[in-house]
């Protein structure tokens, strides 16, 4: 298989030049619907080869997809799915037979983007499908005056997308954009994850899928796709998920009329799966099937519930105890339960910590604070006078975590103090509070510091959302 | 349709910042001992709870709702403790769950979900009980590094 592909790699950066020459006339996608790395047409190759790994015939591609946007041909516009469709038979899709690819899809507006990204993934080979997900380039095709996207269109997209899905599980599909960006998007498809792949599937930086996706603006699905994939920039292992979804939402909308095979899309919801996994595992996405309505709100819907979902699963992981329950209400019971549990505990320590004598006199306050809420230089050396003030005491007892956290604590308070100003965007009504409150508890620290010298200082000292600490 | 632009990603996040828990909870915890040191155990307690909660909300930023929602909180009450005697603010009216809806007793604990949509409740909810359980541990450390002979 990696023989295959590598093979496929040579061949098309063989061919990488006269992608030009194609791309005028560039009519029709030939289907290689084999499983041989049998490039059955030079038009193949030239198909393959625009950007594959070369990122920069980002003009070719645009020609080329121009060009097959605007061929009308009648001829065979199947997308070279080829290998990733010869392996989809491990089950994942009910992949479109070979013999109707040759129907004519004369208006199936494929850019090149599509179909290279079919190129790559094919060449991907051996790795699992994740599952499907109609990219991006679905979505390019409504702009396309052509709204007649049979089903066999809608069959080679999905087969397009079990190419695309490929490299899924490598983490990292930033999706697809829409046609606007789809040249940038293709040209520089690359993976962070996939190194050992020729690195270059997907795309980098969220910037695209943002840029391209508020460019995108024209389609709810799109901006769902976005916001989508923009959830994704934040979570590796959700990335996945993301992409397909945002690649199946955006796809919505632009086969609504015509598709009816896509439900049998589905892309694993969990995403500790192995690669050799089939797609068809997870759970059933929630998509628009025929006749279901697509409109904003089944959409915003959608969206929502998936949310929700993803937000139970993290409270289950959090929860102790919690992964075998299922179901949402037993699961908010448990959740309570333990918020309930929680609360009480502190409160008992508290009773605890408040009956233990103070001989842990950490005074903490007396040099630390005034080193942490004055000075704004020398941190290193207050920082090293406050832990040889601290040590001795707290570790009277024992190296707990308490000395870890006051070793800790004071070498990020110096970061603390530098970028003062930085984090002025808090809410106001916190900093009010904030203040008030370390007033609250700290009476003595405010008197003893120039407190109301430094209200900034000290609020912004309190207040500080460090970046890296939380959020 | 659009989905709301500050749509923020789910969790996981960043979790609570230990070290800014310990170092505001402990000093939090050394004032009170100083500074009551002659009030009751109980009266005690109640301050070295009060200012867990507000160290675990100072450390879990801003952007929290449940931190923000607390700290306001802690703070009216303690307004309200230091002008009006001993009268605990009522805050929120506590509506019964006869809606049904089954997060109700979820809103109830987690500070500020009162006025949460579902989904933002689960993800404050999240982030509440990561920093519940910091502060937990913190406390629980805390104690065992006394030792036995703290009481």
């Amino acid at each position: 298989m990696e023989a295959k592909e590598n093979n496929q790699f040579g061949l098309e950066k063989s061919h990488g030049d006269h992608i030009s020459s194609h791309s005028s006339g560039a009519a029709g996608f030939v289907t290689p619907l084999t499983s041989s790395p049998i490039l059955s047409a030079s038009m193949v190759e030239a198909f393959f080869a625009p950007s594959l790994w070369n990122h920069h015939t980002s003009s070719c591609t645009m020609n080329f997809g121009e060009s097959n946007i605007q061929t009308a041909t009648s001829g065979i516009n199947c997308v070279p799915i080829g290998k990733p469709v010869a392996m989809s038979n491990r089950g994942m899709l009910p992949s479109p037979p070979p013999g109707e690819f040759p129907h004519s899809l004369p208006h199936f507006p494929v850019d090149s983007g599509f179909i290279e990204r079919a190129a790559r993934l094919s060449c991907f080979g051996g790795s699992s499908f994740r599952g499907i997900s109609l990219f991006g380039p679905s979505q390019s095709m409504a702009p396309p005056s052509d709204a007649s996207k049979d089903v066999n269109g809608a069959r080679v997209l999905k087969a397009e997308l079990n190419v695309v899905s490929l490299p899924v599980e490598h983490g990292t599909i930033k999706g697809i954009t829409t046609n606007s960006k789809r040249d940038r998007s293709i040209s520089h498809v690359g993976t962070s994850n996939n190194e050992s792949r020729e690195g270059n599937f997907c795309e980098d930086g969220q910037e695209r899928h943002t840029g391209s996706a508020d460019a995108a603006g024209n389609s709810s699905s799109s901006d769902l796709g976005a916001n989508k994939r923009r959830k994704a920039t934040e979570e590796m292992e959700k990335e996945k998920d993301q992409v397909l979804r945002a690649l199946q939402s955006s796809t919505e909308t632009t086969k609504n009329n015509t598709e009816t095979k896509h439900k049998s899309y589905k892309h694993s919801g969990k995403n500790a799966k192995d690669n050799s996994e089939a797609a068809k595992e997870g759970y059933v996405h929630v998509r628009a099937q025929r006749g279901q309505a697509t409109n904003s709100h089944s959409l915003a819907e959608r969206v929502r519930r998936e949310k929700i979902s993803e937000r139970m699963k993290y409270l289950q992981e959090l929860v102790p105890g919690c992964s075998k329950v299922t179901g949402k209400a037993v699961m908010l019971d448990e959740i309570i339960n333990y918020v309930q549990s929680l609360q009480r505990q502190v409160e008992f320590l508290s009773m605890k910590l408040a009956a233990v004598n103070p001989q842990l006199d950490f005074s903490i306050e007396g040099p630390l604070a005034k080193n942490l809420l004055h000075s704004h230089g020398g941190s290193s050396s207050a920082a090293g006078f406050s832990q040889e003030m601290i040590y001795p005491q707290v570790y009277s007892s024992q190296q707990g975590l308490a000395h870890a956290g006051i070793s800790s604590m004071l070498n990020p308070s110096d970061a603390f103090r530098r970028p003062m100003n930085t984090e002025i965007p808090m809410a106001s009504g916190y900093k009010e509070t904030s203040l008030q409150m370390h007033n609250s508890w700290n009476e003595q620290l405010v008197m003893q510091m120039a407190y109301g010298a430094n209200p900034p200082l000290n609020s912004q000292v309190i207040n500080r959302k460090p970046d890296g600490f939380t959020i | 349709w659009r989905a709301p632009p500050g749509t923020r990603t789910l969790t996981p996040r960043f979790g609570p910042s230990k070290p800014m828990l310990a170092f505001r909870f402990l000093r939090a915890l050394t004032l009170v001992h100083r500074t009551a040191a002659n009030s009751s155990n109980a009266a005690r307690s109640r301050r070295i709870q009060r200012a867990a909660f507000a160290s675990m909300a100072y450390s879990a930023g801003p952007r929290r709702a449940w931190s923000r929602a607390l700290l306001c909180r802690l703070h009216f009450h303690r307004a309200r403790r230091r002008c009006a005697g001993r009268r605990r603010a009522a805050g929120v009216p506590r509506r019964p769950s006869t809606t049904g809806s089954p997060a109700d007793g979820l809103r109830r604990l987690v500070p500020g979900g009162t006025g949460m949509d579902y989904c933002g409740l689960l993800e404050e909810t999240a982030d509440y009980i990561r920093c519940l359980s910091e502060q937990v541990k913190l406390m629980q450390s805390i104690v065992d590094s006394v030792g036995p002979g703290g009481r």
